[in-house]
């Protein structure tokens, strides 16, 4: 028997696939999510044009914490371990697993992005003016959420039963990063808070960004950290080598 | 067929916990071969299975496919595989039978989107239902479509026929044959429901206890498992090489019957030789055959 060997698929592909399939998954909470920003809208709506307060979306949307529980909804219907039929694909399983956690990840942009435009159309019905519309979406913390989130899912069996350990990683991220603000001052552009409530004052939010080398340091740092703790997870899934 | 093995391993054990499910397994399947995989539950069949795709570790030993050692090359092993693997059930239960077709094709550079049509059609697979609303037979006729459509030169059936009625598990097999007509393939079926695939076999493994205790064609096997009906005299001791080829015996009265292993002139020789005469030799099914390494004790490797 003449025996041609098949070739393994392209890389472009498997990450296409797994964006496609990771969304369907995600229909659900999707689902959900738009319920709740709709609902939002109209109590916010209402509010704002019976000319109430409006809202703080930094204390109403924690997207940070959000984002650290996106794996959960991006892997809750994989079986990680064991012989499962995600790895019985032709991938090698680490680059699979990476491609799922990106899969999720492009997810996650699209859903932030969403928010902010959500954000938008609810400054522009409030009347705010340019400056009131800088959207607050802490990226680099969100990025880093979604990796150590990530992380957990992947690396760990139970991630529920490592919930405290998780909240334990997240304390750490804030005083982390609190930390960064007393050295470099980088939570005014890692949470453009200070963008916010400066926004009175465009001009004086520029003025106030660090040092590009500080808040690369920070930054890196942060997000460091996370792509460590990925890459530590994904490692146990790495195909098995010779003894 | 070529002399090549599509897959041979070398060693392989496994253990969970304190638990063997492999012991210094031998594997050796020649390209071309349907492979029998025979074995009581718990004989090691699922596990061996997965070590050859890396889904499990072993402890030791090691496995090539196609030359290709699975340690380092695992991707590349699965991608020369279509894989049907024990359970039913699927993880991806809230896709449609469809969508989880496109998803694996997705993922198989060779997938023949003509050659899956009609297998889709040939096994009466609903694309449009959901998965976690499949029956057993159902499900398994998907799995068929799955591990079909790329055309691997390599196919695993774990326990293929299970779950399916007479009438489909008959038409399974009919559409798995003409497969193997049309697409050069090695297959290796691990089962304990011999008689269901044996038309398909031309090569035999038992598993037991993790141990692979035979190992051979099965012309061959057929050739040299037969059983002796013979007459004794009283007191009669049988020989010690004769209890070492014994691979089933019972005894009533002065007349013995024994299951053997060898060629039937040796055989018989040896016990005419050892003063027992022989009135009947007749052989066995492949499952008979088969199940002969299972029931008794202590039985010898044939490989």
């Amino acid at each position: 028997m003449e025996v041609t060997l098949h070739p393994k698929p392209r890389w472009r592909d498997v990450v296409l696939e797994q964006i496609h399939i990771v969304g369907l998954s995600l229909r659900p909470v999707g689902l959900v999510i738009a319920l709740v920003l709709g609902a939002g809208t109209v109590v916010i709506g209402s509010e704002i044009l019976g000319g109430g307060p409006g809202f703080d979306s930094r204390e109403t949307f924690p997207t940070a914490l959000i984002s650290f529980l996106f794996p959960f909804a991006v892997w809750w219907r994989e079986q990680r371990f064991g012989p499962a039929f995600l790895w019985t694909l032709p991938v090698e399983r680490r680059r699979l697993a990476l491609a799922r956690v990106f899969a999720g990840f492009v997810w996650l942009m699209a859903a932030l992005a969403g928010f902010a435009v959500w954000l938008f159309v609810l400054a522009l019905i409030a009347g705010a003016g340019p400056a009131h519309q800088v959207t607050r979406i802490p990226l680099v913390e969100t990025i880093a959420a979604y990796l150590f989130g990530s992380a957990l899912l992947v690396g760990l069996r139970h991630p529920l039963r490592w919930l405290f350990g998780a909240a334990g990683v997240v304390f750490l991220t804030g005083n982390l990063s609190q930390m960064l603000e007393r050295f470099y001052g980088v939570q005014s552009l890692l949470g453009s808070r200070r963008l916010y409530d400066a926004a009175n004052d465009a001009g004086d939010v520029w003025l106030r960004l660090p040092p590009p080398a500080q808040w690369a340091i920070a930054t890196s740092l942060l997000l460091g950290a996370g792509l460590l703790a990925l890459w530590a997870a994904l490692s146990r899934h790495r195909e098995r080598r010779r003894l | 067929m070529s002399d090549a093995f599509a897959v041979a391993t070398y060693g392989l054990s496994m253990r969970y916990g304190r638990e063997t499910a492999l012991d210094g397994v031998d594997l050796r399947v020649p390209e071309g071969a349907v492979y029998l995989l025979i074995g009581p539950n718990g004989a090691g069949k699922s596990t061996a299975m997965k070590v050859l795709l890396n889904l499990e570790r072993p402890n030791e030993g090691r496995v090539e496919v196609f030359g290709l050692d699975t340690a380092s090359h695992a991707s590349e092993v699965r991608a020369q595989v279509g894989y049907i693997r024990e359970q039913h059930e699927h993880e991806y239960s809230w896709l449609t039978c469809g969508r989880l077709i496109q998803h694996v094709a997705a993922h198989y550079p060779t997938w023949d989107q003509a050659y899956a049509a009609q297998l889709i059609e040939a096994f009466g697979v609903r694309v449009q239902k959901k998965i976690g609303a499949l029956s057993k037979g159902e499900a398994r006729r998907l799995q068929f479509v799955l591990a079909l459509a790329h055309r691997p030169p390599l196919l695993l059936l774990d326990e293929p026929t299970d779950g399916l009625d007479p009438l489909v598990r008959n038409r399974t097999l009919a559409l798995l044959a003409e497969h193997l007509a049309d697409t050069p393939t090695t297959v290796i079926i691990a089962t304990h429901h011999v008689t269901e695939v044996e038309s398909l076999a031309d090569h035999v493994g038992v598993l037991r206890d993790g141990r692979l205790v035979a190992q051979m064609t099965r012309d061959d096997l057929r050739r040299t498992i037969r059983r002796y009906r013979v007459e004794v005299p009283e007191e009669w001791q049988a020989p010690p090489e004769l209890r070492i080829a014994s691979l089933r015996r019972s005894r009533g009265g002065r007349e013995a019957q024994w299951t053997l292993v060898g060629e039937e002139h040796d055989v018989t020789a040896r016990l005419a030789a050892a003063g027992a005469t022989v009135r009947e030799v007749t052989p066995l099914a492949l499952e008979e055959a088969a199940l002969a390494f299972l029931t008794e004790e202590g039985a010898p490797s044939w490989k």
